[in-house]
């Protein structure tokens, strides 16, 4: 009993935090990182238990699957319900918790980081024949929980690698929505069997019919195959595992080859050093077996091996198509890359099919606050890349901000997230440079450079540029009819081209535009959002470089170009960009004891410019008697005030002015 | 005495004394000349002296707290009596919430030990405000009594009283006068009625006039005008009239104070600085430079930020203060620094009383010795206090108590506003220092700093951002 209360605790709270990790720019959420470690610092108390047989389960008695769906549309719920049903957590433990951070949270209720359960369950529902429910077959089934959102689509589609099927699930109410689109033809490519749950129907706006129609317009999926749920109430719930165990496939691998398993995910624990959850494809794999990695060719011992139920618990083997954990002694979880093969040492084998490395469009520079905190950033993020492999990071420096890094991230969220995690869990205070997506410039010399950093492009470079490219993306938006034309004018001034337009109900359009990545990656959701009052949904794909007019627009203070704030534009909006830019920094920069001229420029052209004129008084002309205390602290506080500045030249910047320069997107 | 009086001489604070350097940080400093870093550790650790043990306290403050109403910028730790108290001095002496105050005040008094049994007579007492005036003369002589047994008064102290115009009559000036009260610190404020209404205040412009009538024939000799700036619907013409009305009346000194705008007052509530009906941030600055001008021409030296003065009339228990010098504290709220430590009393007057109490029966002594004194507090406190003033920072004086290298990161930071002229460097025969040699001087380091003997602030740029300039120099000295 004692173990099941830690146990469902440890989970919940290890679920939320991948949960509450994502909700980043909307709002601040408390949580701490060691709460997934805790998946493990119980799992010496599984030894005293009876021990798990896995010799029991052959392929044909394993399920693996994972559930899909929309931000909110009941994922985690009905997965918290999945792992109650089947004993694997106790039944309401941690639930009232979770629902109310859920509530609060309710904008960007989304999972980040993918996590796998393994569930053992005895299907005797859909066995009416057999009476005696001993001889009726348990079952193990292994859930993978993945992401919902389009950045951590990389993420999602590595933890499809490892399943057969998915659960899709729609809100009975909301329908289909941008990341269910997304998340189907995710699964749909990974040739998974898709079982359709309609979601919520305990709501009294739910509308099961209308949505079983969209699901069989949109993506021809049987309306008689629909199962409909409601996870908070229970209704329903008794058909998921049962459609679960008939309808998805057991994987394929073979029993009797040399082993091969996939390496799905890793993470760093301060005790037992890295952990890697792997799917065993071919074969089995024993404690104290010695594997090779395909990607590296190291060998490294198997000290631990078990499945997570939910938390770690050791097996000492895992087999063929099963998904647990690997303890090895790999030091860096850089060792451990995502999608490799790992088999055993001195057997030859063909490396699985890996998954597409994470390709990184965002990038932005990250600089400590102050600038002695490089060592506690540096510090943080390497922490933080632990469990996030997906960030690229390599060191930059910048004349106004100094040592800092310029990362790499998969999407917007995705860059959000990580900076909300560095700041709630490292406590790391970070100024941002304005996102950038990787440009390529080409010169009149031929010679072609990708730009990361749009200081890193010479403003004045002597030789002229001949042709720019910028990647673009495919948006997949759905939003109330009434709010059609709105958006058109939205995608519009974003140098969207229309590519489809159509509905997919009386009340529900679906578009799809290609747009330029940079003209999403500043606040294109957030407006998205405000013009449909929160109603729209929104996903995108990377598409090609498309050809582009692009120029490098330089922020000067009193003459000086700030390198940090630099950014890469397209010409026809570098005016209003421009002036967008000088009037933020105006506004954010307060009067110093110097005049401040504020300039926006291309190349040597000015195009904006404003004044900051001196500071005309600031003094404390007052008898405060001998209360000298009361005026230090007063200036003391000033100090303080300028010690979270950033001084670029003469010119004393507060953090603000930075955050709000990511703001600007010219399109006011 | 005599000391006193020197330093108080402007002509004199121009004329260093000639400092001796310790012969063991120069040896230092022209070895690692080339290499400024090391220097400054090195003298970082080979020339910080000991902190000096302080004197003690030869000053008073005692904070008198009763007004008739609390004027609308005011968060001084006052008590209000209300408008049914009378004005009149033969009703004075029946306020029991006036005797009684009186009463712990000199309870608190005889109840602080000295800083030492044989210490210096007192060369300064200010009674200060609320509203002093309201205390009846003998009351006052009462505590001035309290303070002559218990430390000893120099015969030719300065003892300064707050008045409020409309609080006293010729008879009442006389008596405080026959008692020993030699300085008066008028509270004029503003000379227009409509701005003394709009500050609350519980007098009109003729209780000002008939106050600095009874000033000259009381004869005071010594007296202080108070006046403040940037108060609402002030114009730059009333405030000419102010100034002009000032110089008129002949002070000895005035006290320009720049309207602050208090969290918890009346006017915090209704204004912000630097909007309506408030005088914008230039046209208050504006004001201030006029108070400058117009005084400096009238012959008033400025010789604080907020302080002009006749020569020789500077406010000597002030010049305590801004010298950092030891001064007791006594009444409700007032702040006292003994032994380098400062200590503010409660502000609330139940637990002022109990305060008062538990220094009668030993439980506290309104000293903390035990709290430790730290160097680099003190330097901050010693730039922010002598930045205030004309004369400015000491530099060879600060540089024997604190260290060279705290001295040279000033330079450092102040470079760009000796160039720009908010701040001056003189050297030991009062000759200013052009940006060109100070530049030099901070970035060549160690050897060349004795040049600059003194550092100031410049009048009236320098004092007018002297708040952000002494933040950045805190922002080196605690970085």
């Amino acid at each position: 009993m004692g173990y099941l209360r830690r146990a469902s605790k440890s989970f919940i709270k290890s679920r939320n935090l991948s949960i509450l990790s994502a909700f980043s720019a909307y709002g601040p959420s408390t949580f701490d990182i060691r709460s997934r470690f805790a998946y493990c610092t119980h799992s010496r108390q599984n030894n005293r238990e009876s021990p798990i047989d896995l010799s029991q389960y052959p392929p044909e008695r394993i399920r693996n699957f994972s559930i899909i769906a929309h931000v909110d549309h009941g994922k985690s719920t009905l997965a918290d319900r999945l792992l109650e049903l089947t004993g694997t957590i106790k039944r309401g433990h941690g639930q009232p918790q979770y629902l109310d951070k859920l509530q609060v949270e309710r904008e960007r209720g989304i999972t980040v980081k993918a996590q796998t359960a393994t569930m053992f369950y005895r299907n005797t529902f859909s066995s009416p024949n057999v009476k005696d429910t001993e001889e009726s077959p348990t079952f193990l089934l292994n859930l993978i929980d993945t992401p919902g959102h389009v950045d951590f689509s990389y993420e999602v589609s590595r933890s499809l690698a490892a399943c057969q099927g998915a659960l899709l699930v729609v809100d009975a109410a909301q329908g289909v929505q941008a990341q269910t689109v997304a998340n189907f033809y995710l699964a749909f490519e990974s040739n998974l069997t898709i079982i359709p749950i309609i979601n919520k129907i305990d709501q009294p706006t739910a509308d099961p019919d209308r949505v079983k129609a969209q699901l069989k317009s949109m993506f021809d999926l049987d309306p008689n195959d629909t199962l409909l749920t409601s996870a908070k109430t229970g209704q329903g719930l008794e058909y998921v595992l049962p459609a679960v165990i008939e309808r998805i496939p057991s994987p394929p691998g073979k029993f009797d080859s040399s082993l091969r398993m996939l390496l799905l995910d890793s993470y760093y624990d301060e005790y037992k050093g890295v952990i890697c959850h792997v799917a065993v494809v071919d074969g089995a794999l024993r404690k104290g077996d010695k594997i090779a990695s395909a990607a590296t060719n190291q060998v490294y011992d198997v000290l631990d091996v078990g499945i997570m139920h939910p938390e770690l618990t050791p097996t000492g083997v895992l087999f063929t198509g099963q998904v647990g954990y690997v303890v090895s002694g790999m030091r860096s979880t850089k060792e451990a890359r995502v999608g490799d093969t790992l088999y055993h040492a001195k057997s030859v084998v063909e490396p699985l099919l890996g998954f597409k490395p994470a390709k990184h469009m965002v990038f932005s520079g990250l600089y400590p606050a102050d600038g002695s905190d490089f060592d506690a950033l540096n510090h943080a993020i390497e922490r933080l890349t632990c469990n996030d492999a997906s960030v690229s990071v390599t060191k930059e420096s910048s004349t106004a901000l100094g040592l800092g890094f310029r990362c790499g991230f998969l999407g917007l969220l995705h860059m959000d997230v990580f900076h909300q995690r560095l700041e709630q869990e490292y406590g790391a205070c970070v100024i941002s440079t304005i996102p950038t997506v990787p440009y390529i410039f080409e010169y009149s010399d031929g010679s072609k450079v990708k730009v990361q950093n749009p200081a890193a492009l010479a403003s004045n470079p002597g030789k002229s540029v001949t042709k720019c490219w910028e990647p673009s993306v495919i948006a997949t938006i759905i939003i109330p009819s009434e709010y059609v034309g709105p958006i058109i004018t939205l995608c519009s001034e974003r140098r969207g081209e229309q590519l489809e337009y159509s509905f997919i109900d009386s009340q529900r359009a679906f578009m799809k535009y290609r747009l330029p990545l940079r003209e999403i990656v500043v606040d294109f959701y957030n407006e998205l959002k405000s013009i449909t009052s929160g109603y729209a949904s929104f996903d995108y794909e990377d598409a090609e470089y498309q050809i582009s007019d692009l120029v490098k627009l330089d922020i000067l203070l009193n003459g000086q170009p700030v390198d940090a704030m630099a950014t890469i534009v397209h010409k026809l909006k570098a005016q209003r960009i421009g002036r967008e830019l000088v009037d933020k920094l105006k506004k954010f920069i307060d009067r110093q004891m110097f005049e401040i001229t504020i300039q926006a420029a291309i190349g040597s052209k000015v195009i904006a410019r404003e004044t900051i004129s001196a500071m005309r008084k600031n003094v404390l002309a007052k008898c405060y008697g001998g209360d000298v205390s009361r005026k230090r602290k007063l200036l003391e506080k000033q100090k303080e005030g300028k010690k979270r500045m950033k001084r670029v030249g003469s010119v004393d910047i507060p953090q603000e002015a930075f955050h709000e320069l990511l703001k600007v997107s010219g399109n006011k | 005495m005599a000391m006193l009086k020197g330093n108080l001489s402007p002509f004199l604070f121009a004329i260093p004394t000639k400092s001796r350097i310790p012969t063991a940080s120069l040896t230092t400093s022209t070895a690692l000349l080339h290499q400024p870093t090391v220097c400054e550790n090195a003298s970082m650790t080979t020339t910080v002296p000991p902190l000096p043990i302080p004197s003690p306290p030869t000053s008073v403050y005692v904070h008198l707290p009763f007004c008739r109403k609390r004027c609308h910028y005011c968060d001084f730790p006052i008590i209000a009596l209300g408008s049914s108290h009378n004005q009149l001095p033969e009703h004075d002496n029946n306020d029991p919430r006036i005797s009684n105050y009186i009463h712990v005040i000199r309870r608190e008094i005889e109840a602080t030990k000295p800083r030492s049994p044989t210490g210096p007579p007192l060369k300064t007492v200010f009674f200060g405000g609320g509203t002093p005036s309201l205390v009846p003369p003998p009351m006052v002589w009462s505590v001035l009594e309290t303070l002559r047994s218990k430390f000893g008064l120099c015969p030719d102290a300065e003892i300064s009283i707050e008045m409020d115009p409309g609080t006293f009559d010729e008879r009442k000036l006389r008596e405080l006068k026959e008692l020993g009260v030699n300085r008066v610190s008028l509270g004029v404020q503003a000379f227009q009625e409509e701005l003394l209404r709009a500050c609350g205040r519980a007098h009109g412009v003729n209780e000002v006039l008939e106050a600095i009538d009874i000033v000259g024939r009381c004869e005071i000799g010594n007296w202080s005008m108070d006046l403040i700036s940037s108060l609402p619907h002030q114009t730059p013409e009333m405030w000419e009239e102010s100034l002009r009305l000032a110089v008129g009346a002949q002070p000895t000194h005035v006290s320009v104070y720049d309207l602050q705008v208090e969290q918890g007052t009346k006017f915090g509530q209704w204004y912000k600085p630097g909007e309506f009906p408030l005088p914008s941030e230039t046209q208050s600055a504006k004001f201030y430079k006029m108070a400058s001008e117009m005084l400096s021409k009238a012959g008033f030296n400025h010789y604080e930020i907020s302080s002009y003065c006749k020569n020789g009339y500077e406010c000597k228990h002030n010049l305590s203060y801004w010298l950092n010098k030891s001064f007791y504290g006594f009444g409700l709220g007032s702040a006292s620094y003994m032994s380098g430590v400062r200590f503010s009393r409660p502000k609330k007057l139940k637990e002022y009383m109990g305060y008062v109490q538990s220094l009668e029966d030993g439980l506290a002594d309104g000293q903390h010795h035990d709290k430790h004194v730290d160097a680099k507090d003190m330097a901050m406190d010693v730039v922010m206090l002598s930045l205030r003033m004309a004369r400015g920072l000491d530099v060879k004086e600060f540089t024997r108590t604190f260290g060279k290298s705290l001295a040279f990161s000033l330079y450092g930071v102040f470079k760009p506003y000796v160039e720009s002229g908010h701040v001056i460097a003189l050297d030991e025969k009062g000759r200013l220092l052009t940006a060109n040699e100070f530049n030099s001087l901070a970035s060549n380091g160690c050897e060349v700093d004795d040049m600059v003997a003194f550092i100031r602030l410049s009048d009236p740029d320098g004092f007018l951002l002297s708040n952000e300039l002494i933040a950045t120099a805190f922002s080196v000295m605690s970085p």
